[in-house]
């Protein structure tokens, strides 16, 4: 019975034993192989150093901010798609058309659009957030109980009522559904595309810390200090008010664009 | 109804065609005209063929351990128990953030970025496979059980079939995973492929090159995609189509 209990966790606690052996054999580089120790002490210090934090905060809205926008657009067009014919074979081929392409490639445009700062991630988070989105909503509201319409109907629902009580609630579980899928899409893109042009973000500090080779910073995604150097010099500088009043500047106008 | 379709469609081409935006939108005839001259010319099918030989393997071998991880983990408990808690933990976490630990690890080239491909495939062909065989229906398994069928034989013939119209849509999701994470991949770090490509046109601000790749790229998808419902409509032409 013990043993049922814990083979859960079997395979995890495995794989961290091997990485961890690996780690302190010294037959790799610890570069390559960073110990599991190193690793949670740089996430310790990610949680509670501030500009670190911030880093994620950036990654954070984004991802939510675009998300939040392909919601709200995505469930308007997936159920007007699911109540109307007509909307339905005007945006239908072309949702399905460019499903499989990938909006990625549109970044670099995107750059040039909305700018290289959080514009241009969260326009195109917004974009891959919402074909799932439109795509579970159509199909939840396309397959409503027509018994229940028509019993809402005869009994003298307005088109307003029955969209209330009978289409949304219908439709729900699909809509949770597309956001399911929608949620880690939003935080792919917002890694790779802060990977690819940032100068803030998760993603930006993975890139960084990969070319400065603090492989342990990197997996723990957090700030690392060389204990050989004076505190004041190691690592990256302290995040000052100036910072913040920055990073607050620069959501403020996010949420002034559009 | 064939009327709304196209209308839109043409609407949107000609306002790009004749709305005078800015020059990094190409409009719609200078797009066809350079996509043309390009495919004139050797260059953009080496392009295509190095981006192609990341994607299809690290497709290949991300589907089929999906596929069959998935199927032994919704079949066999004990694996079941083992192997799916790490999978659904990890399943929310951007696979592309290993790209950089792949390339310490796997070498610069491509070895690194195939893997992370199949790593990024794995997930969603994993997923609808295991939720697949879940969704057999309890019943079928009884019959043919009752009917003096091997375990084998019931894998083979009732949950496999149950299963694979899922796994085939998983395969769909990972096939598009598949181009986003190649295409990812290339612009972070490749001296090749579609994804270099669009990289180095938007550093040399040559808009027709971006435009060029980013259709060849579109089109890749959109036949890849094809490619994929083509097969599981053959295969499983049985199965009732949903509408």
């Amino acid at each position: 019975m013990l043993l049922n209990r814990l083979l859960p966790f079997l395979l995890v606690a495995v794989v961290l034993a091997i990485w961890e052996a690996a780690a302190r054999s010294g037959l790799w580089n610890r570069l390559l192989f960073p110990s599991l120790v190193n690793i949670f002490q740089e996430l310790v210090l990610f949680f509670t150093n501030s500009a670190y934090l911030m880093e994620a905060w950036v990654s954070l809205y984004r991802a939510l901010g675009g998300f939040a926008l392909a919601a709200v657009v995505g469930i308007f067009l997936g159920m007007l798609m699911g109540r109307s014919k007509l909307v339905a074979g005007m945006l239908d081929p072309f949702f399905s058309g460019t499903y499989a392409v990938p909006k990625l490639a549109l970044f670099p445009i995107f750059i040039f659009v909305f700018g290289i700062g959080s514009l241009s991630k969260v326009a195109l988070v917004f974009l891959e957030c919402l074909y799932p989105i439109v795509i579970m909503s159509y199909a939840g509201a396309r397959s409503v109980n027509r018994v229940l319409l028509w019993s809402a109907q005869n009994m003298g629902a307005s088109r307003a009522d029955t969209l209330r009580r009978v289409v949304i609630p219908a439709t729900a579980p699909f809509i949770f559904a597309g956001f399911r899928v929608a949620v880690p899409v939003a935080m792919i893109v917002v890694v790779i595309t802060e990977m690819v042009a940032s100068a803030d973000g998760l993603g930006n500090l993975v890139i960084y810390s990969l070319s400065s080779l603090k492989t342990d910073r990197m997996l723990g995604g957090g700030g690392h200090r060389d204990p050989r150097l004076p505190a004041r010099q190691s690592g990256r500088p302290r995040a000052r008010p100036v910072d913040i009043l920055g990073k607050a500047r620069h959501l403020l106008r996010l949420r002034g664009t559009p | 109804m064939a009327l709304a379709k196209a209308s839109l469609l043409i609407a949107v081409l000609l306002i790009w065609q004749f709305a005078g935006l800015p020059d990094y939108v190409l409009s719609p005839l200078e797009i066809a005209r350079h996509f043309v001259q390009a495919l004139g010319s050797a260059e953009l099918y080496e392009h295509i063929g190095a981006s192609l030989a990341r994607s299809l393997p690290g497709f290949a071998i991300g589907s089929f351990l999906g596929a069959a991880l998935g199927l032994a983990a919704g079949t066999a408990r004990w694996f079941d128990r083992m192997l799916s808690p790490a999978v659904f933990l990890t399943y929310p976490v951007p696979k592309i953030v290993m790209l950089p630990i792949f390339m310490l690890w796997f070498g610069i080239g491509d070895l690194s970025k195939v893997l992370i491909i199949a790593l990024a495939c794995f997930y969603p062909v994993f997923i609808n496979a295991y939720y697949g065989v879940k969704a057999t229906r309890t019943i079928l398994v009884w019959s043919a059980l009752n009917m003096g069928a091997t375990p084998a034989s019931v894998f083979r013939r009732v949950v496999l079939p149950s299963a694979a119209p899922m796994i085939f849509a998983g395969m769909r999701v990972a096939l598009a995973l598949s181009f986003i994470v190649m295409f990812a991949a290339e612009m972070i770090n490749a001296r090749t492929g579609l994804g270099y490509l669009i990289r180095i046109a938007e550093n040399s601000l040559r808009f027709d090159l971006m435009y060029v790749s980013l259709l060849s790229i579109a089109i890749l998808g959109y036949a890849g995609d094809r490619l994929v419902r083509f097969t599981h409509r053959r295969l499983l032409a049985w199965q009732e189509q949903p509408a």
